[in-house]
């Protein structure tokens, strides 16, 4: 709260001197006009930079901002400054209502749905004229900003202050939701949506609450828009500013905060400079967009930009020292000894004709070692997925920690406290390390939305304490030392172990890991079945599908077989081998060798 | 009451084969490349440039709607080789892809309007007039109907019985194993992008004595192309082309109660609402 205060301090006093030093007309207007596009195109970027959805309607919230304030004080007498804050509720219902329409689905029907909507908006101005005076365009007056005068500034002048004011107070609140949970939810969605839900994060309520965030904001710059352009007229909605948005992200650089409130205000420079094209001014627009789009995918900030930012944590964790790790928070605290997490009964999986799983009972308690075999097509990875919540079962039912979890979405298994890794490496690749460890920590101490905003201290303090238990959990896989670089760069093995690392942080009762030595050397799969003992030694309960019997009979309580779906063994790793069924599936009838000895 | 009716009925399925076309390509390029085209509209735009271009120059209109599929084909070239070809590859490419296609689109639109300007023109079609029990039906709409039909029937049979329609097919479902089994995944997806901009090309040709042409059409019709795409389910051929007529017919209908722009509205935001209530589309299945 006190950086808050601080942050906007600084805002405002920015914000007032602009105007204190500007004196000309022109150049008041321009300094105006390129603040309330900054705010726009920040309104745009936190759909595209931060969730990766790209809009070709923006327009739409920056003409209902207009219009909602336009009308209320043209129409029903309202004062211009005690209305232009109510303009960020439609924007914030408007995004909400796309963002529930799209959330579920890829960012192509985002795309789509903002343009369907722009064009909607623009038949109802055009057509509800009573309202809004249609195409005629709506006429506003608004007075100068109260208090103005008494500093000696003019009506322009003011303005002037308002919208920079109002770009440093979103500013301030985006960079805050960027660094928090929230933010870092949302870089996970956009690189890996499967791991963002694995790990507990609810991805289609995050872009919903995205989308509604970027709606507000873009609706108050319309409303800030007003004194600029002092009649509204259906354009407001149209295609050109919505290019303008998309324009001012990309050539501003969708990455960072800063790049698209330079890429707005450019906006407000360049026409100017392009007049002398004349009709060609949106020609010269979409040329650019062309060429940045092939040319500089990272935008003007990223190309002036000589190396990507680090994550912050990097440079206190190495202040303090590599053993000053508080022990409990390396793996969390899991009370039902002896008890039964997971109760598989009488699961099928279908798809289509295809008999996945069929009819496959088998539980596992707290503390035990599950390793789930079986050859290619058995049904492992798919029983899995049941397990983790990210496949609905056909038949039968799976309980988690006491609770059916029939319908719910894969974060709130997580939730409960089964979580998964991937097959396939799942991290963000264009994150550091580090980052992605605060990513996983999503469900340690579970964040406010508003703290996160605000900054309070509560959320600092629950900040360092997520901090210690992602660090914790990155040294469980020694992964420590690597928590500056680029996850993307680590090789393939430190990748896996990374994997593991979140999912831990993840805080699970139950960990389950799908092939994490698919694909490593002997060096790297003798790393992992290291981490995995010293796990089991601290009494983390774990279900392992893997190719690897020799890694994974070394360390595993028990084996359930998989064969076409079905069960067919569930025992002791040396029982199991030694029965006639399970040799057979690996092996065909006439072999008598055990698994284990053919196994590369 | 029941001519109006049954002749807005034959108005709308016209009306409806034409938007069959033009969302057919949408749907194809979407369903082989996983791409959207956001230029698409300014395609279906050119292809009614060609028949007001080769009317001014003498030529028939029969001859003129090969030679609009042909400058489809064209511009749907320079769309692959400017917008769709090169970032394929990338990362993010497909995202990429929305905004260099609408580039793209643009500039073909803002190139029409400073050598051709914004006047709309009006296209001769067929001319001539059937007349059954009261409800009459211009010839260019029955002509609308016939060629889309042997249209969508030609395109069938290329999908189901020709190698390139096979291994399209394969590309659709997944490209990672049409690779796997030697379809040269690039070519082909080249090809289908071309297709489908000659079929918007044949979209907007057909449409464009019934409709007019103007140089603004082109986000119009991208707009209702979507609408309707979404309806049937992105990818779906059947789909699109069931929400097309459907689409067209409830247009006509809500035309003879309210005006033009809120029928609009209306159709628009009936596909907000399948969104949100079965975002896989009407004809999709579930996933």
């Amino acid at each position: 709260m006190k950086t808050l205060v601080r942050d906007l301090a600084i805002g405002l006093a920015l914000a007032a001197l602009l105007p204190s030093v500007l004196s000309s007309s022109y150049l008041l207007d321009v300094a105006a006009y390129a603040a309330v596009l900054a705010i726009f195109v920040l309104a745009v970027s936190v759909t595209f930079g931060q969730l990766g959805y790209v809009s070709f309607g923006h327009a739409a919230f920056l003409g209902l901002g207009a219009y909602t304030v336009g009308v209320l004080v043209a129409q029903a007498g309202w004062n211009y400054w005690a209305t232009v804050p109510l303009a960020l509720l439609p924007g914030l219902v408007l995004g909400a209502l796309l963002g529930a329409v799209s959330a579920r689905l890829s960012g192509a029907y985002f795309a789509i749905a903002t343009l369907v909507v722009a064009e909607i908006l623009v038949l109802v101005v055009v057509n509800w004229v009573d309202l809004t005076r249609g195409p005629m365009g709506l006429m506003v007056t608004t007075p100068p900003l109260p208090g103005a005068n008494a500093v000696g500034w003019n009506a322009q002048q003011g303005y002037l202050f308002a919208v920079g004011a109002a770009l440093a107070l979103m500013l301030v609140l985006l960079r805050n939701l960027r660094a928090s949970s929230t933010g870092r939810g949302w870089t996970a969605i956009r690189e890996a949506p499967a791991l963002a839900e694995s790990l507990g994060i609810a991805t289609a309520r995050s872009r919903v609450l995205n989308i509604a965030i970027s709606g507000a904001v873009a609706s108050l710059a319309g409303a800030l828009l007003i004194p600029k352009v002092m009649v509204l007229s259906p354009s407001l909605l149209g295609v050109t500013y919505s290019a303008t948005g998309i324009l001012g992200v990309i050539l501003g650089g969708k990455a960072t905060l800063l790049g698209p409130v330079l890429g707005g205000a450019l906006f407000a420079v360049i026409p100017e400079g392009l007049r002398f094209l004349g009709d060609l001014n949106f020609a010269a627009f979409a040329l650019m967009l062309l060429v940045v789009v092939r040319v500089l995918p990272g935008g003007l900030v990223g190309w002036l930009a000589t190396r990507p930012p680090v994550a912050r944590w990097v440079a206190s964790r190495e202040q303090r020292g590599a053993d000053s790790l508080p022990e409990p928070a390396r793996i969390a605290a899991r009370p039902h000894a002896g008890a039964t997490l997971l109760d598989v009964s009488h699961v099928s999986r279908h798809f289509k004709g295809l008999k996945a799983v069929q009819d496959v009972s088998f539980s596992v308690r707290a503390g035990e070692i599950v390793g789930l075999i079986g050859p290619n097509g058995a049904g492992k990875t798919t029983l899995l997925s049941m397990l983790s919540g990210f496949l609905p079962v056909s038949t039968g039912s799976i309980r988690a920690l006491g609770q059916d979890i029939a319908g719910l979405p894969a974060h709130r298994v997580a939730r409960l406290g089964v979580v998964r890794s991937f097959q396939q490496t799942a991290l963000c690749a264009g994150q550091s390390v580090a980052t992605n460890m605060a990513i996983a920590s999503h469900l340690h101490r579970p964040p406010g939305f508003f703290g996160g905003l605000l900054r309070t201290r509560t959320w600092r303090a629950r900040e360092r304490e997520r901090q210690a238990h992602a660090l914790g959990c990155l040294d469980e896989v020694g992964l420590l030392p690597r928590q500056g670089d680029l996850a993307g760069s680590l090789p393939y093995g430190e990748q896996k172990l990374l994997g593991v690392a979140m999912a831990l942080a993840a805080q699970p009762q139950v960990l389950l890991l799908d092939e994490p030595a698919a694909g490593l050397n002997q060096v790297e799969a003798a790393r992992l079945a290291q981490v995995l003992s010293g796990l089991r030694d601290k009494g983390m309960t774990l279900v392992v599908v893997d190719h690897n019997l020799k890694m994974l009979m070394s360390f595993v309580d028990r084996v359930v077989v998989l064969h076409h779906g079905v069960k067919i063994a569930d025992g002791a790793p040396q029982e199991v081998t030694r029965r006639p069924e399970v040799v057979e599936a690996y092996l065909g009838r006439a072999q008598q060798d055990r698994p284990e000895e053919v196994t590369p | 009451m029941t001519e109006a009716l049954l002749q807005q009925l034959l108005n709308g399925l016209s009306i409806g084969f034409g938007y069959a076309l033009i969302a057919l390509g949408l749907t194809l390029a979407f369903g082989v490349l996983h791409i959207i085209n956001f230029g698409h509209g300014e395609v279906v735009m050119l292809g009614a440039l060609t028949v007001v271009m080769a009317g001014k120059l003498g030529l028939p209109y029969l001859a003129a709607v090969p030679l609009a599929m042909l400058v489809g084909l064209l511009v749907g070239w320079v769309f692959d080789a400017l917008a769709v070809s090169p970032l394929l590859r990338r990362p993010e490419g497909r995202t990429d892809i929305l905004l260099t296609t609408f580039a793209v689109g643009v500039l073909f639109n803002q190139a029409v309007l400073s050598v051709w300007g914004p006047a709309p023109a009006r296209v001769d079609g067929l001319q001539g007039r059937l007349e059954i029990a009261g409800v009459g039906l211009t010839s260019q709409r029955l002509f609308v109907i016939v060629a889309s039909i042997a249209a969508l029937a030609a395109l069938d049979l290329l999908a189901r019985r020709t190698r390139f329609g096979v291994e399209m097919r394969a590309l659709a479902q997944s490209e990672h194993a049409a690779r796997v089994v030697g379809i040269a995944v690039r070519s082909v997806g080249t090809r289908a992008f071309l297709l489908a901009a000659a079929v918007a090309g044949l979209g907007g040709a057909l449409l464009a004595p019934i409709t007019s042409y103007s140089p603004m059409l082109g986000q119009a019709v991208l707009i209702k192309a979507f609408v309707i795409v979404v309806l049937g389910g992105l990818g779906s051929a059947v789909g699109a082309v069931t929400c097309a007529l459907a689409v067209g017919v409830i247009e006509a209908m809500l035309g003879l109660v309210m005006e033009e722009g809120l029928a609009a509205a209306c159709v628009y935001s009936l596909m907000l609402l399948v969104l949100l209530v079965r975002p896989q589309g009407l004809a999709g299945a579930p996933r």
